[in-house]
């Protein structure tokens, strides 16, 4: 080898164009294909059966709804009603920004803490890595619950401010578990002789392990990402100021409308006032654009788990 | 005596002997927690309070007479009092507040909201309620399913904001015996006739005031407090009656209605008879088989005076026998007996189900609109009341007043608090009257206009206006016209006036009873076996045997503590 | 994962992971623990920031489970409410219920390891080796998506779906073959819930899975195929053992979560199939401790299952490192 193992690896063999066979792959037989032909076919059935008719009812005419009687199969009438409502509400835009604010930063908080520590925990031998990550482990069990939480959050001046949405939840240990075998089974040979050549963990991790991850990072960006994303709760607890929402609480409260949590026992339809009861078909407008912009994402981050890249290899 | 009134009003709530007795034992009880393990904390709070005390820290109840309603509330002979009816509103409202309520205060509010969240800034109707209150009112909605869960915590860390709605069913999660140690006892400004400088929170009856009562403090403003608060009753579609020839007068007894499960179930067709008729706690069924039904009602008495839980009752158990019979046969739609109650309205305005029962929120020309939209000819009626058998007369039990309450921050100084009662009495003013108006739709023009002399709110208007400053403190709830179906408002109010003549006060009625912690969770299982029975998983005997473990568990020991509470301060009733 | 050996030369790419690295150390001289602490501060500088948020935001809300030792009353606050010692553990072991629930936890945890746990993989395993890279494409970005169904919404279509009134039942009750309550049966519960959580959750667990998948080098595949091997052996011998490692890491965590089998999910279905059915750890916690203010006995549960999850991880991680595979950790 006459390059140094600190340049980044050869390029990855070309892709191949869709529905080529690669050569050394033998033909399939019959009762293979059909056998995933029809796994795949109910798969893909009992999934997007459901998902037809929630974006069928979002779109559907409260008189569609009534003949159904529930989640509509058949169209009758079509409106974008709905969606009219939902995007009428002021709230929506601002909400919208601070959604795509707390996403990005918490992301790139959450990744660089993640990153950083399941790389820390990797190397085998490595001082007191199995101590901290039982430290790490343990709180995967036990949870101080809301009060708690409660309590050191605002104690920590959080109630009221945004950053209450991100640090608290802004580690996963379970991505950092992931991440971290992920890492621990890069190639060892790269890593050791780039030690021999004197590199710090620095170098190693910015020229070897990450570039080599690519497949895991983008796992646990999405899973960060979408957690963020979605997040509800925190909002809930700690910013009592309608301005400062995010998506997620917005458009939940169009599902609400005298309508109670099964198990909640509690009943406050007459005290609804002037709201209307909401329609199924804007629940089902809300569940549609909770759906967006994760479509939108996913095939982002599937790029780099796709089969056929390469992650990394070590030519003779 | 509270509640004197010298001249003669038409509302007629105003007699004595009523209002003496809605007010008569209100209180806040908290024994000594019956801790059996050491370190016992002591007496942490409350103390007790004398019903000559209670009667002197109730507000007065001064009525407003400017405002006359199309049908005048019915008073019953136990206590219950129908909702007033109004048919449009008066043409030309009366100013009930002559000057500006506030002085430029700005304060935080939080409110439950089921629905929408209106927008927080460049809110029209926000601002003009703010603007008509010459302060600002900060308000921040919150989603009502989940109100709960945030209560702990802003009480643990004193995160109050200045002013807070809390509703009652959960006021046991707080501990709210100890809870209102956080807010301002309002004794000193409205306790009795001092309640005078605010004629609008004078207007609301003294009784509707008493479950805001705490150790003997007034800290609570009633929200929506009505006379005629009921768990709900049993409601059928009356335009599938009259296609099938079925007379709803003719139901008398409860096999009566039972037998109507045969008529109304075709399931070929999707339409089955009945939805959940026992419910969910809240235990419908028990007007019908005599056993104790209000929401906080739990317990009464049998023949030598003893105090017998409701799950002790022989109806409780021909309730279960009954529903479960109903479930065997066929006659509940499957999602009813999978409890999803998120449907059931939806169930019943598609005509998937004919008998339902529900609140009594539920009447209204919200609904009617909705049922129209699912079925043309849709029709919602409530049965007459019913007794078991058909013999003696039929009882519902009350409700409290009010079901829940705002309450002062106590960090709040006095300037503060009165500038906060005075707006309290702009929020207050009653249905007819001007600030009504803007309370309840804001801007004219803006946001709502008059359609047949009903405010309608208009595009702008239902994406601002939400039921906000209305948790913070409420006239008394009359009966009015919605959605333009005015056939619906005078149903319901008929309805109401003939059952506050049946409507009686279950034992402990508006006393804030504070249980032992200890004995919290021990009826839960006895909950879950209810359900089992009703739905016919389990047979009747195993509900017996959830009773007899309840019993043993503390049920026999909750049964000395509400001795020892009415023997103290009487049972609500009187 | 193990290198190619039948049948064909030693590969020149490397074996990672489980090989010990005998070369590189030499195995009689231990490092003072001193000179290790400079070797790896880098690494464990790295940790720092993850551990000092979770220790922040973790650690010291999890102080606040001494309500288990205590009578607490959330306006007294923590350091002045009474201390009862273990006797809110006393009742939570005597409690009947509480067995109940643990018991039910148990056995759903135990049906869901079987029914569900392959799933992933299989799923996974099956998309990959569909040649047609749109198809593949096309089922991925659409597999996932259950996942963000709430739970009440999951319940609902399963409810349109399978109901009583539901499309299912109609039809069988058109033809005249009879209703199958499937969805208010207590005896098939475990097995709803599992269906359930394989519709919602095995779509998108696959991702973990495509991940692995991917991290194979291709070049094994191309080398196996050159010497004779079939694809069954192809599957046996590369892609399983490839996997292997995230599947036993998955494996581990979930044993380790073996007591978290659902709440909001059994909430919602508790009336319809009894409290018997589906009365669960968490849900227990929830009617026994925090709706009614007795937020000591809930943190007792909670302490009770956090410990017993602690001792299942580590009984599983142990179990792992039997079979040869690092699991959470390597000793």
């Amino acid at each position: 080898m006459t390059t140094s193992i600190l340049t980044p690896a050869p390029a990855p063999t070309r892709r191949r164009r869709p529905t080529e066979r690669p050569p050394w792959e033998e033909k399939p037989t019959v009762v293979g294909q059909a056998g995933k032909g029809v796994t795949l076919i109910v798969v893909l059935l009992v999934v997007l059966v459901p998902l037809y008719s929630i974006v069928l009812t979002s779109l559907s005419t409260q008189a569609s709804v009534n003949i159904a009687g529930g989640l509509v199969l058949v169209p009758h009438g079509i409106t974008t009603a709905a969606y009219q409502q939902i995007f009428s509400n002021q709230l929506i835009i601002h909400s919208l920004l601070v959604s795509f604010a707390i996403t990005a930063v918490g992301t790139a908080v959450s990744m660089v803490v993640t990153v950083l520590c399941a790389y820390g925990l990797s190397r085998k031998g490595s001082f007191g890595h199995r101590t901290i990550l039982m430290i790490l482990v343990v709180t995967m069990f036990f949870s101080g619950g809301i009060i708690p939480t409660f309590l050191l959050v605002s104690n920590l001046h959080g109630y009221g401010q945004y950053w209450s949405m991100i640090l608290p939840s802004a580690v996963s240990v379970f991505n950092i578990v992931v991440m971290r075998a992920f890492f621990a089974n890069t190639a060892q040979e790269l890593i050791e002789a780039a030690r021999v050549d004197g590199a710090g963990d620095w170098r190693i991790l910015r020229s070897i392990v990450l570039p080599t991850s690519r497949a895991v990072l983008a796992v646990v960006t999405l899973f960060y990402a979408v957690g963020y994303w979605n997040s509800f709760f925190n909002a809930l607890l700690y910013l009592p100021d309608n301005g400062m929402w995010p998506l997620q609480m917005i458009i939940y409260t169009y599902t609400l409308q005298g309508n109670t949590l099964p198990g909640t026992g509690t009943t406050a339809g007459q005290y609804v006032g002037n709201q209307h009861l909401a329609p199924l078909s804007i629940q089902m407008a809300v569940v549609t654009l909770t759906l967006i912009p994760i479509i939108i994402a996913y095939p982002f981050a599937q790029r780099h788990f796709a089969k056929g890249m390469l992650t990394g290899a070590i030519k003779g | 005596m509270s509640s004197e009134s010298a001249q003669p009003v038409p509302h007629a709530v105003s007699r004595r002997g009523l209002l003496t007795g809605a007010a008569a034992i209100a209180g806040a009880v908290a024994a000594a927690p019956l801790l059996a393990a050491c370190g016992s904390s002591g007496s942490k709070g409350p103390g007790t309070t004398s019903t000559g005390d209670l009667n002197k820290i109730l507000p007065n109840y001064i009525p407003n007479t400017s405002v006359k309603p199309d049908v005048a509330s019915v008073i019953g002979p136990h206590g219950g009092i129908s909702d007033p009816l109004f048919l449009s509103y008066p043409s030309s409202p009366v100013k009930t507040v002559s000057k500006v309520p506030g002085s430029g205060g700005n304060y935080t509010t939080i409110t439950p909201l089921w629905g929408s969240i209106p927008p927080s800034s460049g809110n029209a109707y926000y601002d003009a309620v703010n603007k008509a209150l010459g302060a600002t009112l900060k308000m921040q909605p919150s989603d009502g399913n989940n109100y709960d869960k945030i209560l702990p915590g802003l009480f643990a860390a004193s995160k109050l904001p200045d002013w807070i709605q809390v509703p009652g069913w959960w006021d046991s999660v707080l501990n709210f015996g100890e809870a209102v140690n956080k807010f301002v006892d309002l004794s000193p400004y409205l306790a009795g006739d001092k309640v005078k400088d605010y004629p609008n929170l004078a207007n609301i009856p003294s009784g509707a005031w008493a479950a805001g009562v705490w150790n003997g403090k007034l800290y609570g403003l009633p929200v929506y407090p009505s006379g005629a608060v009921f768990p709900g009753t049993f409601f059928y579609r009356k335009d599938i009656f009259d296609r099938l020839g079925i007379n709803a007068d003719s139901i008398k007894t409860a096999d009566d209605l039972a037998a109507l499960g045969k008529e109304l179930t075709n399931a070929n067709a999707g339409q089955w008879a009945f939805d959940d008729l026992y419910g969910n706690a809240a235990g419908y069924l028990g007007q019908i088989f005599g056993f104790p039904h209000a929401n906080a009602s739990k317990w009464t008495t049998d023949s030598s005076g003893k105090l017998v839980h409701r799950y002790e009752t022989e109806g409780i158990i021909d309730a279960l026998n009954w529903e479960a019979k109903l479930v065997k046969a066929g006659y509940v739609h499957p999602d009813a007996v999978a409890a999803n109650t998120q449907n059931g309205k939806q169930r019943f305005w598609s005509g998937k189900v004919c008998i339902v029962a529900d609140g009594t929120g539920a009447w209204d020309g919200s609904d009617a609109k909705s049922g129209t939209a699912a079925s043309p000819s849709y029709n919602r009626q409530a049965f007459k009341l019913i007794t078991k058998d058909g013999s003696g007369t039929p009882t519902i039990e009350l409700g409290n007043a009010a079901g829940m309450f705002a309450y002062l921050n106590g960090n709040l100084k006095e300037n503060q608090v009165k500038e906060l009662l005075s707006i309290a009495n702009y929020l207050a003013a009653p249905y007819g009257s001007a600030e009504w108006l803007t309370v309840n739709f804001g801007a004219e023009g803006t946001d709502y206009a008059m359609q047949s002399g009903n405010p309608v709110l208009n595009d702008k208007g239902t994406k601002e206006v939400a039921t906000t400053f209305q948790f913070l403190v409420t006239p008394v709830t009359p009966t009015t016209v919605k959605e333009g179906f005015t056939q619906v408002a005078k149903d319901y109010a008929a309805w109401q006036g003939e059952t506050v003549k049946y409507a009686v006060k279950p034992m402990f009625y508006g006393m804030n009873v504070t249980e032992p912690a200890q004995y919290s969770s021990i009826g839960q299982p006895v909950e879950d076996t209810i359900t089992d029975v009703k739905l016919g998983r389990k047979p009747i005997s195993a509900l017996q045997d959830a009773v007899k473990t309840w019993q043993s568990q503390g049920g026999n020991a909750l049964r000395n503590f509400y001795e020892d509470v009415r023997q103290k301060y009487g049972d609500g009733r009187s | 994962m193990t290198a190619i050996t039948e049948g064909g030369a030693p590969r020149a790419e490397e074996v990672p992971a489980t090989a010990p690295r005998a070369q590189a150390i030499p195995k009689r001289r231990r490092l003072s623990l001193w000179t290790q602490l400079k070797r790896d501060r880098t690494l464990l500088l790295m940790t720092v920031p993850a551990v000092v948020l979770l220790i922040v935001f973790n650690y010291i809300p999890i102080l606040g489970n001494v309500t288990a030792f205590q009578f607490y009353d959330i306006y007294v606050g923590f350091l002045h409410s009474p201390w009862v010692g273990l006797s809110n553990f006393h009742n939570l072991l005597g409690d009947r219920i509480f067995w109940h629930a643990f018991e039910n936890t148990l056995v759903i945890s135990a049906v869901q390891l079987i029914l569900y746990f392959p799933i992933p993989i299989t799923l996974a395993l099956v998309l990959n080796s569909v040649m047609n890279t749109r198809i593949r494409s096309f089922v991925q970005s659409v597999v996932y998506l259950p996942h963000f169904f709430s739970w009440v919404l999951v319940v609902t279509i399963f409810q349109q779906m399978l109901g009583g009134a539901g499309l299912l039942n109609t039809l069988l009750r058109r033809n005249g073959l009879g209703t199958w309550a499937v969805m208010t049966d207590p005896g098939a519960f475990k097995f709803l819930v599992t269906a359930q959580a394989v519709w919602k959750e095995a779509g998108w667990g696959i991702i973990v899975f495509l991940a692995a998948l991917a991290a194979i080098d291709q070049a094994l595949y191309e080398a196996a195929a050159a010497d004779g091997a079939g694809r069954w052996r192809r599957l046996w011998h590369i892609t399983l053992p490839g996997m292997r490692g995230v599947i036993v890491l998955m494996l581990v965590l979930r044993l380790g979560n073996a007591l978290t089998v659902g709440f909001e999910q059994m909430l919602i279905q508790r009336q319809a199939v009894g409290r018997d059915a589906s009365e669960v750890l968490d849900t227990f916690t929830y009617y026994y401790g925090v709706i009614n203010n007795n937020f000591s006995y809930g943190a007792a549960a909670g302490l009770f299952k956090g410990v017993l999850s602690l001792i299942l991880i580590l009984a599983a991680n142990k179990m792992a490192h039997a079979f040869g595979e690092d699991g959470l950790y390597r000793k």
